[in-house]
């Protein structure tokens, strides 16, 4: 018996049967569920429960606030890990600097506390639990020093306290820490009222999208076109993901993982297309960029099928520039060792290669002054989700 | 045991001299973090916060260090680290350069022990000395 794999996105589902993808826009008078069974009603028919699979990006995904000792170490690594464990929203706050620090005045979904090497002690003291009994959080998880973690504990109420995320040689461990969030984040899928209806559909764990993309990405150059160092860039409704290649970044970061994630959450093309022509205005190139497309600024106000075009081709092109050497705040890939850009998402079912060669060349010329494009690699069908959805069948489901 | 934390800073990437430097280092007992070539001054810092090191030993090759070591007593300032030994050497001019000039220099930014195109074992040497005077 064929499996049947659902990805309930933002803005779509896609519904994927044997060979055959289709994709339906969501209607957002109806709850998840409803929708799901109004589309594709007759579809799950077909299918017993365990051969359902369902992963989800549409529930947002859990808040983060990370109180780290240094920027380069513990707030860095931890971000990291963060980010790959499928998470979008985080927040961090530089432990000398905590007095000064602004309290989130929305409830935290989890609170990270890590700084220093095992060995050393005294790093955490009251000013961390002072500033704690003001944050409102559901969750708390101490990956720092061994030695701090009996004080924090008996002054924190349910602290989890995990392996140390530094190791004695400033390398990252994020494996204990990965889990921890990836857990909490099906968790909170699967509490979800919109999801938990889900679970009628399947009886399988349902997994978060990006968690899923994530573990496609170590078979994306035996599976398609694709040539090391690479990135992916998800371009949905709400966000923006991109999944780029270890070998793209020079930091000091020494991990195990290949592959590491970014979240925009400001880039999306329908639910966050405000924030996104905000900062395509912004942009110093926008001007030259919309005559290079043969267009005027007017188009970004239009709700036309060719202002969605173009409103993905900036897409496209913010985020490049985002991780480009001119935008030194975000993490920056060294973009002219790329290989190949694999665009996925709804893009793809949008744009032609035309369209997305014609953006990616501009921005190699304009901002990276290079004459030469990586290889460019649509991924039309969603084969990159589907690889991940299929190798996930092969693990055994986690307890929550 | 005593850490120190080292590396190349900046843009320089002559590794040689830090390889030797690690062993050398761990040779004489001291527990190593080697941050490698290329390496900013911020991390430095904060590898020293993290790992609460004793030492912070910096080795700069291509003559560039006056640029990168400039913001080293705002950094120094912004934590706690009045008890950690700064140390740097290598070649710390583009060119010609007077040590009497030089060492004057780093010493304002907030280095304790400069060695311009000193020989590693004499620096250490002197290194180890200073740790056992500061006791
Ligand atoms: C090999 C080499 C390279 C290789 C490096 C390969 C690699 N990945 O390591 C390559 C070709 C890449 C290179 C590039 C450059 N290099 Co070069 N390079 C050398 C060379 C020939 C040998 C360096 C070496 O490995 N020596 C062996 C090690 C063991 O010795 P050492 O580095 O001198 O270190 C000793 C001491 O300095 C001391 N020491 C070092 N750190 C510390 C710290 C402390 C605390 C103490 C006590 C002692 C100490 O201990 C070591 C052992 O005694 C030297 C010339 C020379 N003969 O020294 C030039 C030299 C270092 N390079 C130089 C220059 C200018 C460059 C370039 C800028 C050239 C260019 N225009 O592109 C680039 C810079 C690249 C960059 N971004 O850093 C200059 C630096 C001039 C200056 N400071 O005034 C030198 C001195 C050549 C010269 N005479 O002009 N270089």
């Amino acid at each position: 018996m064929s499996k049947l794999l659902i990805d309930v996105g933002s803005t779509y589902f896609k519904v994927c049967e044997e060979t055959n993808i289709t994709q339906h826009f969501r209607d957002f008078k109806k709850d998840i569920y409803e929708d799901l069974l109004h589309k594709c009603g007759d579809v799950f028919s077909r299918y017993k429960k365990e051969d359902v699979f369902i992963c989800s990006s549409a529930n947002g995904g859990l808040s983060t606030l990370i109180i780290g000792l240094t920027n380069s170490f513990s707030l860095k690594f931890a971000k990291n890990i963060a980010f790959n464990s499928g998470i979008n929203i985080i927040d961090t706050i530089l432990y000398s600097k905590i007095e000064e620090s602004k309290v989130p005045l929305e409830l935290i979904d989890v609170v990270i506390v890590v700084g220093g090497i095992d060995g050393i002690s005294g790093v955490f003291d009251e000013k961390l639990l002072t500033y704690l009994q003001k944050v409102q959080y559901s969750n708390i998880v101490y990956v720092g020093t061994v030695q701090d973690a009996n004080y924090l504990s008996s002054h924190i109420k349910s602290l989890k306290v995990l392996g140390n995320i530094i190791t004695g040689k400033l390398h990252v461990n994020e494996l204990e820490l990965k889990e921890y969030l990836t857990n909490l984040y099906q968790a909170d899928i699967v509490g979800k009222e919109d999801i938990k209806h889900l679970y009628e559909f399947t009886s399988n764990q349902i997994y978060s999208t990006p968690y899923i993309v994530n573990r496609s990405l170590p078979l994306i150059d035996a599976n398609f076109e694709v040539v090391n160092p690479f990135i992916v860039v998800d371009i949905g409704g709400a966000t923006t993901d991109i999944h780029y290649s270890r070998d793209l970044v020079r930091d000091n970061i020494l991990s195990d993982s290949e592959y590491d994630r970014l979240v925009f959450k400001k880039l999306g093309v329908y639910k966050s297309k405000e924030t996104l022509v905000f900062a395509a205005k912004n942009n110093e190139f926008v001007y030259e960029l919309l005559a290079y497309l043969n267009v005027t600024e007017n188009i970004l106000e239009e709700e036309s099928e060719k202002a969605l075009r173009v409103l993905m081709q900036l897409s496209i092109f913010l985020v490049l520039y985002k991780v480009s050497r001119l935008n030194p705040l975000y993490v920056t890939l060294h973009l002219e060792l790329l290989k190949s850009i694999v665009l996925t998402g709804g893009i793809t079912k949008v744009l032609s290669y035309a369209e997305v060669e014609a953006i990616i060349t501009f921005f190699y010329k304009k901002v990276m002054n290079l004459h030469s494009l990586p290889t460019i690699v649509l991924d039309y069908d969603y084969a990159i989700w589907t690889l991940g959805m299929k190798n996930n069948e092969h693990k055994e489901p986690k307890c929550l | 045991m005593k850490k120190v934390v080292t590396g190349v800073v900046g843009n320089d990437i002559h590794v040689v001299a830090n390889r030797l430097i690690d062993i050398s280092l761990q040779a004489r007992g001291f527990e190593v973090f080697n941050l490698g070539v290329n390496t900013s001054l911020e991390e430095f810092i904060d590898a020293v916060v993290e790992t609460d090191a004793d030492i912070l030993l910096i080795s700069s090759l291509n003559g560039e260090a006056e640029g990168w070591c400039r913001d080293l007593q705002f950094l120094r300032s912004e934590y706690d680290l009045k008890d950690v030994v700064f140390v740097i050497g290598g070649n710390l001019a583009v060119g010609e350069a007077k040590e009497s000039d030089i060492i004057p220099k780093y010493k304002s930014y907030g280095f304790d022990l400069v060695f311009h195109q000193v020989d590693l074992n004499t620096g250490l040497d002197v290194l180890e000395k200073y740790m056992s005077e500061l006791k």
